[in-house]
């Protein structure tokens, strides 16, 4: 293992020149995986169609993609990336790892790759639940990164299955209606269930977390999943330089709890308490998105955070559903 | 360029139009690993799908066969799968799929991690339909490392059946694949051998569906020859030379971008002219594949009872192993109405070899025409004449005939019947833009 120092010298396979926007996470997690990659093996990713894709890989404006300036000589720095339909990136991911296996197989490759699978919520959970559980299921050496910012960014922000409960989106608005009433799929059991070797839920808001995660994906047998909780800026509705304390917020108060587990060892919840005493309130979070301002107002006097009038069972029922998702999690540390 | 890497160290790369390639990938240690399955050339009986797999079997540059069981169209991962099983230290491996659109996925990942390898599978009607979203993907790829086995069968699964008629097939023609008909054991063995080297030719690269009809091909025996497969190996490797792009793992380099209108309307016009080169190479192949085997090699048509010069009365224009039962009924029907008859036998499906067709079909005075796949108009290969046809003059009649809809078989009565319209039509014009048969009669 690397220290955090250490990984945070290296040089990104992410380079300068996206068009994500301005404090979008997944750029975040792209920089900091890009460098926890450069550790001497031929990378490789492949990713679905997604703002990541769209943003990243445009041709003949930015790739902002490659190691270096420049090729290196050197293999091992050597970086490739494939993209093709919304859903294919994990099956894509497996048939690279295969092909580079058999080839090693024969004695006709013999230095080793990495093999990195990304892509979003909507083309994981939704059009590419298949592939997704289906290349866990044949344990594929491959890491597999899913970007969750619980919608469908790319196309307009619809609703994903990820999508909290009473959030305002494009498919479920909240004018006039309740926002999303389905509570989000279980996409941590589900891997786990799948026979995942690794599966963490952790944003770079836990920088040395989510590096030392990513760093031991590439280690563990079988296949490795990172669910990255991916506050968007223009989905979510937040204000500039509010990303990683929103990521923070939402992973403490018990939306998306930092959570690391690994199959034969357990795992465990981090910087969540079981008790929702002992956690931010959900409301603070809530209340740094205009995509629940249909629920709550902050006081522009007090700066307190209230219930809309109207709203204030639609929080308990929040609430509810937050102290539930924690408690799950828990539960799913103790899986072995 | 070198096959031959360096076993440690920095390695050198060169600069090419895909990003930079690295000689990282020593080819030979895959040729050396293949262990034959035959060590001689030998006299098979088998059925179609068995005879498409053996070829698959044979390549040393396959080795891996991704597939999803596509049942009862296509045995050909079955008898993969039985025949890697049984082989002691092969490296070769059989990659189960949870679907067939994971399958094409998976072709994509897989033809772009190495482009010098061959990943091919086999798929049939709803099965290819669910490939589409990425056979589509694929056609437009360059990856002509790829080839996906058609066995025909119409796409309808309302109602269901299992017989075979080339909906599928003429659905999937703008998929962008190179597509080739076959029909008989040895032809599709021989179809199958030779598809990687179109494919994956320089000029052209682009993925490769050849295809058979279900059921009458697909699963009835017949004896064919199977080379040693050295000698496969032989006439591949004349064929087959390192990709000079870079893939994923030897690569480095970004594929499958999102790019800018500009540059898509010119990679689309790419697209389609190393499709068309297809018309320039795929002769050169077949003519190699007879020097090498004595048997016809890929060709455009096969050709029946064609006079060296001059016209014929009739020239019938089908595909599949029901021309053949044209070719047992033409001798006899044309010397009982006083008519030369020739014919074509399609074997090019895409892309359209058209200027092939216009040159010998000017040579007629009517055109029989014979679609056996639902189309809402006059019939693809109708259209597709009509097209080669076009400005002609004088212009010979096209008699549309749709028959062995749904699989059914053309039986010598059915091809009699469509043979007395087209001699009627020597005449007078067709009664009707195109006509139905079925069972020896005009519907």
């Amino acid at each position: 293992m690397s220290s955090f120092k250490e990984i945070a010298t290296k040089d990104s396979c992410f380079r300068a020149g996206s068009t994500l926007c301005p404090g979008c996470m997944e750029s975040v997690a792209f920089q900091n995986i890009g460098r926890v990659t450069d550790n001497g093996v031929k990378t490789i990713f492949t990713i679905g169609t997604s703002c990541a894709e769209v943003s990243t890989l445009a041709f003949p404006n930015v790739v902002a993609w490659g190691r270096g300036d420049e090729s290196s000589d050197d293999f091992g720095k050597s970086f490739s990336i494939l993209h093709n339909v919304f859903e294919s990136a994990p099956t894509l991911a497996e048939a690279t790892r295969d092909v580079a296996d058999a080839l090693t197989d024969c004695g006709a490759l013999d230095r080793p790759v990495q093999i990195i699978s990304t892509g979003g919520d909507g083309g994981a959970f939704a059009i590419g639940l298949r592939t997704l559980l289906h290349t866990i299921h044949r344990r594929a050496r491959v890491t597999i990164v899913i970007l969750v910012n619980e919608i469908f960014a790319n196309t307009g922000f619809q609703y994903s299955p990820a999508t909290m409960p009473y959030a305002d989106t494009s498919t479920t608005p909240a004018e006039g209606a309740p926002g999303n009433m389905n509570p989000p799929l279980d996409y941590i059991h589900l891997a786990i269930a799948a026979g995942a070797g690794m599966v963490a839920q952790l944003s770079p808001a836990h920088g040395k977390m989510f590096v030392k995660a990513v760093e031991r994906s590439l280690e563990v047998e079988g296949t490795a999943v990172i669910f990255v909780p991916a506050p968007c800026i223009s989905g979510w509705k937040f204000e500039d330089g509010q990303t990683v304390e929103l990521a923070l917020l939402g992973a403490r108060s018990g939306v998306f709890p930092a959570f690391m587990w690994e199959r034969g060892k357990g795992g465990s919840v981090k910087d969540c308490s079981l008790e929702a005493s002992e956690r931010p309130d959900v409301v603070d979070f809530l209340a740094m998105q205009r995509r629940f301002a249909h629920l709550v107002q902050r006081d522009k006097v007090t700066g307190e955070v209230k219930p809309k009038p109207g709203r204030e069972q639609d929080i308990e029922n929040l609430k509810g559903w937050v102290q539930s998702n924690v408690e799950r999690m828990y539960s799913l540390a103790n899986l072995k | 360029m070198s096959t031959i890497g360096i076993e440690h160290g920095p390695t050198t790369h060169v600069a090419t139009p895909g990003g930079e390639r690295y000689d990282i990938l020593k080819l030979e240690r895959v040729k050396q690993a293949h262990i034959p399955f035959y060590p001689e050339q030998e006299g098979v009986t088998a059925d179609g799908n068995t005879a498409a797999a053996i070829a698959t079997l044979q390549m040393w540059r396959a080795l891996i066969y991704p597939g999803f069981p596509i049942t009862p169209s296509t045995k050909w991962i079955e008898t993969v799968a039985a025949k890697v099983g049984a082989q002691k230290g092969t490296k070769k491996r059989v990659k189960l799929l949870e679907a067939e659109h994971a399958v094409a996925d998976y072709m994509v990942g897989a033809g772009a991690a190495c482009r010098d390898l061959i990943f091919s599978t086999a798929t049939s009607s709803v099965g290819l339909d669910h490939m589409t979203e990425t056979t589509r993907s694929l056609g437009a790829s360059g990856l002509g490392n790829v080839m996906i086995i058609n066995v025909y069968r119409a796409t309808a699964n309302f109602p269901l059946c299992i017989e075979g008629d080339p909906s599928d097939a003429m659905a999937h023609r703008d998929d962008g694949f190179i597509q080739i008909c076959a029909r008989g054991k040895q032809q599709i063995y021989d179809t199958v051998l030779q598809a990687p080297c179109l494919g994956m030719h320089p000029e052209i690269m682009t993925p490769t569906m050849p295809g058979y009809y279900g059921i009458k091909d697909s699963h009835r025996n017949a004896r064919f020859i199977v080379e040693a497969d050295t000698a496969v190996h032989e006439f591949q490797d004349r064929w087959l030379q390192p990709c000079h792009l870079p893939g994923t793992i030897n690569g480095d380099t970004a594929m499958g971008n999102c790019v800018t209108s500009r540059h898509f309307q010119g990679f689309k016009i790419n697209q389609k002219r190393r499709i068309e080169r297809v018309l320039d190479i795929l002769p050169q192949i077949g003519a190699d594949f007879e020097k090498t085997f004595g048997r016809p090699g890929l060709r455009f048509f096969d050709e029946t009872a064609w006079p060296e010069a001059g016209p014929v009365d009739i020239a019938v224009v089908g595909m599949g192993p029901d021309y053949g039962t044209f070719e047992s009924v033409r001798e006899a029907w044309a010397k009982k109405n006083d008519v030369s008859v020739s014919g074509l036998a399609l074997r090019l499906l895409n892309p359209f070899p058209r200027d092939a067709y216009r040159e010998k079909l000017q040579r007629a005075k009517v055109v029989l025409v014979v679609n056996q796949a639902h189309h809402s108009g006059r019939g693809h290969l109708t259209l597709d004449v009509a097209d080669a046809l076009a400005g002609i003059e004088p212009q010979p009649r096209i008699v549309s005939a749709f028959a062995g809809m749904g699989g059914a078989d053309v039986s010598e009565a059915t091809w009699e019947a469509m043979l007395d319209e087209a001699k009627d039509a020597l005449t007078t014009a067709p009664r009707q833009p195109y006509m139905v048969f079925h069972e020896g009669a005009r519907l």
